[in-house]
């Protein structure tokens, strides 16, 4: 008994490490600002170069513990602070900490700075200080002002934005939607819905042509086996199945041939015997059920 | 202020407060069709475990009061009771619990049997998809017409979880449409079953179903969850749920857990789904044009389906061996109005064959039907959210 808790709780904690560390992976460095001359301010109005995480997942995480560094040997250099209920991101959000080397004005102020003209390398690790979880090199071309960013929210190609067409956007999302594109794209491509039910019934006929095909063959193994299990029990090598010798224990056949001696020898056999009836136990299914009929058929109701 | 001033300016405030001085012609018409309802549960037996609760729902949601009181007792208004309640219809969690009970109410025997009668619950399928055609031809956005579509599936908790996901404004007007439908089945569907066949057509004889082993229901649950949701991952918390549910009925060893499911809880789930689904119907929210849209689409999708299902057996009985043809009675249990359609299919066939139950084989494509609403609102789920 003892083994088995033991067991039971390496397997919960192994399992609860990795759901954990799938859900920091998730962890994006978003976009950086370098040189912030007229950007955003922080809570004390002062400019300084900043970094946006971004939570890929669509749940929670929570980032106190997790380092943030820019430099390659030092992975431990930032630990975000424990105890602040604002490093709980939310699902798809975005946290800014200002790289302005003060740690003590706050958990969103690292103890390292951005140098301009430079190639900034930023990491962020996780709780272990040794597995990285993203990272990015920002160009020592990068000017004032101008953020380096990914072209979506945790995912595609890393660009120069300059603020103009192309926005800079500390704690949003980078690229700014107004309508949901995939709606928007079915309205046009497929205006009369053709295409979405030529796509969506094939995927449904092909869902349950899978499950169907699956069952023959579940179904066919099922059958040898159960035969071979018969032939078993019954004391039947295969070669007499094959000879002719085959095993006769359908309940129809037997009972067409109890029927068949009894209208034409009109034969009983008489036993000493005591006949014990025994309920017959089925699977219960309130489907069937006359005392719960779920959804019985409409009808008028005849009260006695 | 004299005593009297004062009485007479409270009881003035009260009224102000009451049903009476805040009713609009609305609120009046919308607590006639919970009457109907509720009629048409109690006396002439329409899905009365549905409608009893929707229709005494529709009663508490537009039972009317001054809404500017802050009262907190609407159900739109949040940290009210009912608003509360309404979070298992919003957030979308009652209908998977329906679902697990569903699974461990169903038999799947009849399918796991004869595996081909699942083609007949994709093929009615086609009901959503054509009703989705429908509503865009009436103006509907993709994500509002996918919501009201899944009407055809004749699944109300499937119908509640998407519309709940796609077009949440729209969703009390779906889910009382999709279980009106469900209730009015033995109306709509044997006039479409007698149209598309033919009385030789009706006398086919279905080989009776093999015995299906105890180890092929266990499997069963367990390989259909994967290959459905690795096929539609959108699908997973219906279809989870469902096949869930059947192992704990299957399995053998969690008989308790099978029976909660089965009873208590698809019980309570029912009575609060019922409920605050019908008090959601707010005369205000309720009554309007696209109101009047959704039914006719929702009638729509239960004819193309049940029609769909029927047609489809026919041209699948022109590949099949003379002794496999499969009677087309049992197409209309392509939608999952389970056990009704099955039920419908079995009557009919006792009209015209008086020793001809089809009832269990109509059973294989009923929770094929659930299978694959299922998956048609995962596909929807998964182009439109």
């Amino acid at each position: 008994m003892k083994r088995k808790l033991f067991l039971t709780a390496i397997f919960v904690a192994a399992a609860v490490s990795i759901v954990s560390a799938q859900s920091r992976k998730a962890l994006r460095v978003n976009e950086v600002m370098v040189e912030n001359e007229s950007s955003i301010i922080d809570d004390y109005g002062e400019h300084h170069g900043w970094i946006e995480l971004f939570n890929s997942n669509f749940a929670p995480l929570e980032i106190s513990s997790i380092y943030i560094t820019n430099d390659k040997h030092d992975p431990k250099k930032y630990p975000v602070p424990l105890g602040d209920v604002n490093t709980r991101i939310a699902k798809r959000q975005h946290v800014v900490f200002f790289a302005d080397g003060q740690p003590d004005k706050g958990t969103f102020h690292t103890n390292f700075v951005l140098e301009p003209g430079k190639e900034n390398w930023i990491g962020i690790y996780d709780a272990d200080g040794v597995t990285l979880i993203d990272e990015v090199t920002i160009p020592a071309s990068l000017t004032a002002d101008n953020s380096y960013a990914r072209s979506v929210d945790g995912a595609g190609e890393w660009g120069v934005r300059d603020g103009g067409e192309a926005y800079i956007t500390p704690s949003s999302a980078n690229v700014i939607r107004d309508t949901n594109n995939k709606i928007e794209e079915f309205a046009e491509r497929d205006a009369n819905g053709f295409g979405m039910t030529v796509m969506a019934m094939c995927i449904v006929f092909s869902a349950l042509l899978l499950l169907c095909l699956c069952f023959y063959g579940i179904g066919k193994i099922g059958a040898s086996v159960s035969r071979l299990n018969k032939m078993r029990a019954h004391g039947v090598e295969k070669h007499d199945v094959e000879k002719g010798e085959i095993v006769h224990d359908s309940g129809e056949e037997i009972a067409a041939i109890v029927m068949a001696l009894h209208d034409h020898l009109n034969a009983h056999d008489t036993e000493n015997a005591v006949l014990t009836i025994n309920k017959v136990k089925r699977a219960y299914s309130p489907w069937s059920s006359k005392i719960y009929g779920l959804r019985e058929v409409p009808g008028v109701n005849h009260r006695h | 202020m004299s005593f009297g001033d004062f009485l007479l300016k409270n009881l003035q405030q009260f009224w102000e407060l009451t049903g009476f001085a805040n009713a609009e012609i609305g609120n009046f018409i919308m607590i006639l069709v919970g009457l109907i309802f509720i009629y048409l549960a109690i006396k002439r037996n329409f899905e009365p475990m549905l409608l009893v609760p929707i229709g005494f729902g529709i009663l508490i949601g537009n039972v009317p009061f001054n809404t500017t009181a802050g009262l907190e007792i609407g159900i739109y208004e949040q940290g009210s009771v009912l608003n509360i309640l309404y979070n298992g219809v919003s957030a979308g969690w009652y209908p998977p619990l329906i679902f697990l009970g569903i699974g461990a109410m169903t038999d799947f025997s009849a399918l796991i049997a004869n595996p081909k009668l699942m083609l007949i619950g994709a093929a009615a399928q086609f009901g959503i998809f054509g009703a989705y055609m429908v509503a865009l031809a009436l103006g509907f956005a993709p994500d509002q017409a996918g919501a009201i579509a899944i009407i055809g599936g004749a699944d109300g908790p499937t119908a509640i979880f998407l519309s709940s996901k796609l077009a949440p404004n729209l969703m009390g007007a779906i889910a009382v449409s999709a279980y009106s439908y469900m209730a009015l089945v033995p109306l709509i569907q044997p006039p479409l079953m007698r149209l598309f066949t033919t009385k030789k057509e009706r006398l086919i004889r279905m080989r009776p179903a093999r015995a299906v082993s105890q180890n092929e229901k266990i499997i069963f649950p367990i390989v259909g969850m994967l290959l459905t949701c690795f096929v539609v991952p959108s699908g997973l918390p219906l279809l989870g749920m469902l096949f869930f549910g059947n192992l704990l009925r299957e399995c053998g060893v969690t008989n308790r857990l099978a029976k909660t499911a089965s009873n208590a809880l698809t019980d309570i789930v029912t009575i609060l789904l019922g409920m605050t689904v019908g008090a959601s119907t707010q005369a205000s929210q309720f009554l309007t044009l696209q109101t009047i849209f959704i039914f006719f689409l929702g009638f729509m999708a239960f004819v193309i389906a049940s029609s769909s299902g029927v047609l489809f057996v026919k041209l699948f009985n022109l590949v099949l061996p003379k002794d496999k043809k499969i009677n087309p009675l049992i197409g209309n249990a392509g939608v999952s109005a389970v056990p009704m359609s099955a039920r419908i299919s079995n009557n009919l066939g006792l009209e015209y064959d008086p020793s001809n139950y089809l009832l269990m084989h109509a059973m294989g494509p009923n929770v094929a039907g659930v299978i694959g609403s299922a998956v048609a609102a995962g596909v929807l789920l998964g182009f439109l959210a």
